[in-house]
């Protein structure tokens, strides 16, 4: 069971009669979110625009985005897939019992209200944030919300979306799955892709010293990533693409200047909901793209003899 | 210069059937003859025009999204290890883009048709089909539930609603239309679906799934592109569907159309319980309308990932199998949904699909009209076609699969009465002449003078799957790119594409309609030209 039900922006925009954030801070971390998509937009089938929607915030504290809510749902910390739990069992008309209510903080009549207006909306969705995925429960608490959503539609029209963060981390996202089949912490050790976060995801690798080299392309890890990773990076010959000399550059053994992408070097950005947008750089650069450097040392490499040795071209399974 | 001597030919498009002829390459095409160059000697080796799939799903949003649910699968299939010049990749129920194209030209197949591009994220669907390498490929942009075109086509401005087709066409870069449910998938956005071919669909008055699939036919065929319509019929996968099937090949008369695999749209009964297959019925009403192609969209037994734009179909499945369900509803456009399924011979309902799958490329008679399709990843996965050829050529091995269904089966199936085996001439039509001609590539599908010199040579085996399965050589443009099941080469294949001529005005007509409805600006829509690698412009034609 469960499973991904989603869709994109413009339908949020268009149809979304009922939404729900979800441990995020839209109003502080997303400022153009209620603007542009989801409560001040209208539509023909919305011609009231804020009027005709309804906004839920679910969070364990008052932030600056429960002010834009018709209704603040404050969950205890950690006990978000409790509540989901409860909701999924509820609108099944399963019984639940008050010790388990009682336990996300919220009331019985809280849980009752919130349940028949998911039920009466004609088009409900749910954002959630780090304050979900990166808590307690983590990818639990997300296959969860998920879930509800898919459930939701034997009722009515529901749908589920994660608020990614800032820069084309859907992009990287993207890519990755259509050439390898994973989304990251990818392996190409034995030379086809291998997937396992909390082992090959860049900090665990770095904090093992299980790498020989560094490659750091729009990201900062010298000034995010815990202190045993940041040794490895000045450790090891790390090399860095960035438009700026950024915390990973001054460790780093190379640090190349890139041509800014979208503001002076072409390209695609993906947005959370996954819908490509075309970058159209306004200005010239003096400096190389990112793709024109990574090509330029794939070639150079190329050059190099070969030094991966006799191998099969293919595996009838994986080991 | 590469020169193929001694080969037996199969070339249903230049009518030869088994004939030992020498094959002449240079510049990557066919030429009557030349001295010198390489020669490969095909001496008791069986040669066919490259495969063309007319209908797969291989790149873009919706299959990325089966790949984001599937990691399960990614871990136990075959992988491709990467050399100094070849990318690594998965194999499974919906492969990585390097993956794609090795396996498609392992199995002889040089040309691919993507069947579903929302405009929207059109720029997506062709970056990814530029890391499918060997394989051309072409892709058709969904319309049938367009709202813009259906507020059009329900205000009676058709010519209007014409240029919105065009227009779109070739802001996608596609090279058809391909209309899925139409009325249905925009129903689905309200979690309702059109079910009624001559009901309005939901929001309209007068606009009914009939009459959208009426106008776009004759719009494709006015526009002159080189494939029809490619319709996806209402209620797909539903038991009593057989009338739906029927009564929209009817509004398509006078139409050039493909109907999507077919197999989907063929079943009798009035629930799960007395679903069967009425095969019979719609391959004779087909069989007399010369209008229409179809692929088959066959069944294997095993594991697999069904997606496709029909959100209503997907919760179905989903409430059937209780298994993970993916939607992505796209706005204003179209919506995909995606379900792991396992389709077991012991399941009645399964054994029906795969018994329907094979009666109808066994009852229709013109292998020009009938193609071979899974509907990858729907039915099954499309590296397992030759198993299809095997059961399409070997009536005992038929016999044999049959034992191994439920007996209840008997009464609601055909196949056991069925006795026709295929020819390789006419593997050779549905695999690769027949799907060329219909998606109106005259450059593939053909062994002749002039022709793109995609052809795949086979060692002549009595193990059909094993001979299918494992060409001696493939060859792509003069080059050959799989030796013995090895990959030798990995060129970039092209992309076609069409620009059907629309009113210059359109531009100014959509945007603001475009800036209501979508959340993009209205210019980064289209996607340019300079985006496609290696395009290949095709001429539209006239349609009398
Ligand atoms: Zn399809």
């Amino acid at each position: 069971m469960g499973g991904k039900v989603t869709c994109t922006l413009g339908e949020v925009k268009n149809r979304a009669d009922f939404i729900v954030y979800w441990g995020g801070n839209p109003a502080e971390c997303h400022p153009r979110h209620f603007t542009k998509y989801t409560l001040m937009q209208k539509s023909p089938f919305l011609p009231r625009g804020r009027k005709d929607r309804t906004m839920v915030l679910v969070d364990i504290r008052e932030t600056k985005s429960a002010k834009a809510s018709n209704i603040f749902l404050q969950v205890r910390p950690g006990k978000d897939f409790e509540l989901i739990t409860l909701l999924r069992a509820m609108i099944k008309d399963q019984p639940i019992s008050e010790a388990q209510v009682a336990e996300t903080g919220l009331t019985i009549e809280q849980l009752q209200d919130f349940v028949s207006r998911m039920k009466a909306a004609k088009y409900g969705v749910f954002f959630f944030g780090m304050g979900l995925s990166m808590t307690r429960g983590k990818h639990m608490n997300s296959a969860a919300l998920l879930t509800l959503a898919a459930e939701m539609n034997a009722f009515t029209k529901f749908v589920a979306m994660p608020m990614r963060g800032h820069g084309n981390v859907t992009g990287a996202d993207v890519i990755m799955r259509w050439q390898t089949g994973y989304p990251f912490g990818i392996s190409f050790n034995r030379g086809y892709p291998r997937y396992n976060p909390g082992e090959f995801s860049t900090v665990d690798v770095l904090v093992r010293g299980d790498t020989d080299c560094a490659f750091i392309i729009g990201a900062d890890p010298g000034a995010t990533m815990p202190q045993p990773a940041i040794d490895h990076l000045a450790k090891v010959p790390t090399i860095v693409l960035d438009p700026h000399v950024t915390h990973t550059s001054k460790l780093a053994r190379v640090h190349i200047t890139t041509a800014p992408a979208g503001i002076s070097a072409p390209g695609t950005a993906y947005r959370m909901d996954e819908i490509p947008l075309p970058l159209r750089p306004a200005l010239k650069s003096p400096y190389p793209s990112d793709e024109e450097v990574v090509r330029r040392i794939k070639e150079a490499l190329l050059e190099k003899p070969d030094w991966m040795g006799e191998r099969p071209q293919m595996l009838q399974n994986q080991i | 210069m590469l020169r193929i001597t001694g080969g037996t030919i199969y070339d249903p498009a230049n009518g030869i059937n088994g004939e030992v002829r020498d094959l002449y390459v240079e510049d990557g095409k066919f030429v009557s003859s030349f001295t010198g160059g390489r020669t490969i000697d095909a001496t008791g080796l069986v040669i066919f025009p490259g495969g063309v799939d007319v209908h797969t799903h291989v790149a873009g949003g919706s299959i990325n999204f089966a790949r984001a649910m599937t990691p399960e699968d990614h871990r136990r299939t075959q992988a491709f290890i990467r050399s100094q010049t070849r990318r690594s990749g998965l194999g499974g129920m919906a492969p990585t883009t390097f993956a794609t194209g090795y396996l498609y030209a392992g199995m002889g197949f040089t040309t691919v048709n993507e069947a579903a591009v929302p405009v929207l994220s059109a720029r997506h669907t062709h970056e990814e089909m530029a890391d499918i390498p060997i394989v051309d490929k072409s892709c058709l942009v969904l319309m049938a539930n367009n709202e813009i075109m259906l507020d059009l086509l329900e205000a009676g401005e058709y010519e209007r609603a014409k240029h919105i087709v065009a227009w779109h066409v070739w802001a996608a870069k596609a090279y058809g239309v391909k209309a899925v449910n139409p009325g249905g998938v925009a129903a689905w956005k309200w979690g309702k679906d059109a079910n009624q071919l001559s009901e309005p669909v939901e929001g309209y008055k007068n606009t009914t799934p009939g009459s959208i699939v009426t106008s776009l036919a004759k719009i494709i065929d006015e526009l002159g592109l080189p494939h029809p319509i490619h319709l996806h019929c209402n209620n797909l996968g539903a038991p009593g569907n057989i009338t739906t099937t029927l009564e929209t090949m009817k509004h398509l008369e006078g139409h050039r159309a493909h109907m999507a695999h077919l197999q989907y749209h063929a079943y009798g009964g009035d629930d799960w319980d007395t679903m069967k297959s009425e095969s019979a019925q719609l391959a004779e009403y087909f069989n007399a309308h010369p209008n229409m192609t179809t692929d088959a969209g066959a069944v294997l037994f095993g594991d697999t990932v069904t997606i496709t734009a029909d959100g209503p179909w997907q919760h179905l499945l989903y409430k059937l199998t209780g298994r993970k369900w993916g939607n992505l509803d796209v706005e204003n456009e179209t919506g995909c949904g995606i379900v792991p399924y396992s389709y077991r011979p012991s399941n009645l309902v399964n054994a029906v699909q795969w018994a329907t799958g094979l009666e109808l490329l066994l009852l229709i008679d013109d292998p020009w009209r009938v193609f071979l399709s899974t509907d990858h990843p729907n039915g099954a996965c499309f590296w397992r076609y030759p198993e299809i050829v095997q059961l399409l050529m070997c009536a005992d091995f038929r016999k044999e699969c049959m034992a191994g269904l439920p007996p209840e089966i008997m009464n609601r199936i055909t196949l056991p009465e069925i006795n026709r085996e295929y020819t390789l001439y006419e593997i050779a039509t549905i695999m690769s002449a027949g799907p060329a001609r219909a998606l109106g590539l005259q450059q593939k599908g053909n062994l002749g003078i002039g022709k793109d010199a995609d052809m795949v040579i086979y060692h002549s085996d009595k193990d059909i799957a094993r001979m299918f399965g494992h060409p001696r050589y493939v060859i792509k443009r003069g080059e050959i790119v799989i030796e013995e099941g090895d990959i030798r080469e990995t060129p970039d294949g092209s992309e076609y594409l069409v620009k059907p001529s629309f009113d210059p005005g359109t531009d100014e007509f959509l945007r603001p309609l475009f800036e209501d409805r979508y959340c993009m600006s209205f210019e980064n829509y289209p996607v340019e030209m300079e985006r496609i690698e290696r395009p290949d412009l095709q001429q539209c034609i006239t349609t009398e």
